[in-house]
């Protein structure tokens, strides 16, 4: 096996353990050097509405705006943040479409999205448009094999991928996303799941509708702030 | 879309695209891949993957391969108009007026009849031949023609420097230039210049494709470079093949009778290539650790200094640099110079101020083994029998001395542990072309 980002040969190290407990060997999946290359955020030096790493725990300037326009603020954790590392990733990922990179952080996710206990996990979609070039939604790559509810479903008109926009201009975009089925929602605790929080305007759009179709709480969780 | 842009070429069209209307002819709609059981076969790049790993979520598949030339899947087809030969010819086609010598010219007829009969053929030529001016004879009769051409490098610094050279060389010709890193959009053009990798975007594009250097890469004359320049090339097309150091899969392939060879075993002056001295030298790891250098390869380092000839010493890896480069300060302390590797930031002004004699000599790795022409200058290795020097490389290294018309011979050391398949394997090359020479001469 090699590593799947640099492709240098990922030694094997077995132990003990592995060899006499009857369970799926977990081995990595990308060398320990690449693996150094991302930067882990800590929860507890991060901002509480949007998960971004800072020293103090009080909400910061963005989030501030956030909870002026709406009245409340998510609860984002991100696992790290947007460095050159992530963004090569990304790139050879989403937009390159490399699909066997979607298993670099699952394990990761998984735990965590097992630690946010939510009810339901809601995973943001793609566009059709995008299904049929990409050939996968990237979250739910991302994902790998947790339950998930695909309660959102985007609207027909065709937009313009919010990476190709500026800031403003993502900050403008209207509601894009549908809630197919609200009735499950009600009362319960729901956790949205993106590849990259940037702005916060999509996270936004898809909590305001859980939040009309009255669920109890809103937690979300992104791999890159 | 222009249409020019498909001729010859096969061009990645997303689903989306594809289904809203079928192209109008004469464009032709190719699928991609193909299933074989368990395997799925990249059409472009021609290997084959997994399909557990190449799976994409609802039963779509793409290659892992070569998606750096952007993903092939399932979800894609390609568009490709065959290649019609939409050139006009404006003469004079050859540009340049440079002088063969009489070894040139003869090796530069043969070039231009296997070119003009679309054959096969690989050049065997050795370091310093100047094959580049060869090639030119064949490549303006066969643009006079009206065919389409290729030349062709796996290293992007070959095809940087041929582009300019080709450009002067055919002056009325239109040119492109395609590699990795390159910004400008792609142009129909009568001669391409590209790395191989960039073959894989034709399909039966061209008349004749020229490879130069073709085992300079690690992979040499792989599956998948054989495979792209394969279908790069029409069916009846030729293709020429030009080194200084044929691996083993040519050499099997000239054996088989599938490659016409001809040799150019002289450099341009005339002169035999350097012969290599082999010095034992068991141990001389241990003994860089304890920091010092076999005593043969010092004294010899002080002799050529002596003589006042600057030279070259190649060492294994990059962490040998550290080493080395101390033990040479105390012991020629008189003498300015520098070591350089491949990820050095200085790489290039360090190069040049060799170029410029501030340097006496350069401690190096594996980089400069091809391209980089200094006069006058000697050549030693320590260490030539470790893997990171395969046998083309070798030679490619002892080919750096002796390349000028001032000093046309040189002194070449190789220092190593013991005997090794690599080492005896770059000495019977160069002395296998000597011997052709030295008949030649007669």
């Amino acid at each position: 096996m090699n590593c799947l980002l640099c492709n240098a040969r990922l030694p094997v190290r077995l132990n003990l353990g592995d060899l006499l407990m009857l369970r799926p060997l977990e081995r990595p999946v990308i060398c320990e050097q690449c693996r150094a290359g991302f930067d882990r955020i800590n929860p507890d030096h991060a901002c509480p509405g949007c998960g971004r790493p800072q020293e103090h725990p009080h909400l910061c300037c963005e989030c501030e705006q956030w909870q002026h326009q709406y009245g409340w603020h998510l609860n984002h954790q991100a696992l790290y943040t947007y460095n050159d590392a992530m963004k090569e990733y990304m790139q050879r990922y989403k937009f390159l479409g490399d699909y066997r990179l979607r298993q670099v952080f699952t394990v990761e996710l998984q735990q965590r999205i097992r630690q946010l206990q939510a009810d339901l996990v809601v995973p943001i979609p793609v566009t059709t448009t995008t299904m049929a070039t990409r050939g996968f939604n990237q979250v739910l790559g991302l994902i790998g094999d947790a339950t998930v509810a695909p309660l959102l479903r985007h609207r027909a008109v065709d937009k313009t991928a919010q990476s190709h926009k500026s800031r403003r201009q993502r900050l403008q975009t209207p509601q894009p996303f549908i809630l197919s089925d609200s009735a499950v929602v009600h009362g319960k605790r729901i956790l949205l799941v993106d590849d990259i929080y940037t702005t916060g305007r999509t996270l936004y759009h898809a909590a305001i509708l859980f939040k009309k179709a009255q669920c109890s709480e809103i937690v979300s969780l992104s791999v890159a702030r | 879309m222009d249409l020019s842009e498909y001729y010859g070429r096969r061009v990645l069209i997303d689903q989306p695209e594809w289904r809203r209307a079928k192209p109008a002819p004469p464009i032709e709609v190719l699928p991609t891949m193909t299933r074989h059981g368990q395997m799925i076969r990249c059409l472009r790049c021609g290997q084959e993957t997994a399909c557990r790993v190449a799976a994409l979520p609802n039963d779509e598949f793409y290659c892992p391969r070569c998606i750096n030339l952007g993903r092939v899947a399932t979800l894609n087809k390609f568009y490709h108009v065959p290649e019609p030969n939409q050139f006009t010819v404006t003469s004079p086609v050859l540009t340049w007026t440079g002088q063969l010598s009489p070894l040139q010219e003869e090796a530069a007829t043969t070039v231009d009849a296997g070119m003009t009969a679309h054959r096969h053929q690989l050049l065997w030529a050795v370091t310093g031949a100047g094959k580049t001016e060869m090639m030119f004879r064949g490549i303006a009769h066969a643009l006079a023609r009206g065919e389409r051409l290729a030349v062709a490098s796996p290293r992007v610094d070959v095809c940087l420097e041929l582009y300019p050279r080709l450009q002067a060389a055919f002056q009325n010709t239109s040119l492109v230039l395609l590699h990795g890193r390159q910004e400008l959009p792609y142009h129909y053009a009568q001669l391409t210049v590209c790395t191989t990798h960039q073959l894989l975007r034709f399909y039966h594009a061209f008349d004749n494709l020229i490879i130069d250097e073709v085992d300079a890469f690690p992979f040499a004359a792989n599956d998948a470079l054989l495979f792209a320049s394969r279908q790069a090339v029409k069916k009846a097309g030729g293709c020429l093949y030009l080194t200084a150091t044929p691996g083993p899969a040519l050499l099997r392939q000239v054996r088989r009778g599938h490659l016409a060879v001809s040799y150019l075993p002289l450099r341009y002056h005339g002169h035999l290539l350097p012969r290599i001295h082999l010095h034992l030298a068991p141990g001389w790891r241990r003994g860089l650790q304890r920091g010092h250098l076999p005593a043969s390869l010092l004294s010899q380092l002080r002799r050529s200094l002596d003589n006042g000839y600057r030279f070259l010493l190649f060492v294994p890896h990059v962490a040998d640099l550290a080493v080395v480069g101390p033990i040479l300060q105390t012991a020629l302390p008189r003498h300015p110079f520098t070591t350089v590797h491949a990820a050095d930031p200085d790489r290039l002004t360090k190069v040049q101020g060799m170029r410029d004699g501030k340097y006496d000599f350069l401690v190096t790795t594996t980089i400069l083994e091809r391209g980089v022409t200094f006069p006058e200058i000697d050549v030693f290795v320590l260490g030539a029998d470790e893997p990171v020097f395969s046998s083309s490389a070798l030679v490619q290294i002892a080919g750096r001395a002796g390349r000028s018309l001032s000093r046309p011979t040189g002194t070449v050391g190789f220092w190593i542990a013991g005997q090794c398949r690599r080492v005896r394997s770059a000495v019977r090359q160069v002395n296998f072309m000597n011997r052709k020479g030295r008949a030649l001469k007669r």
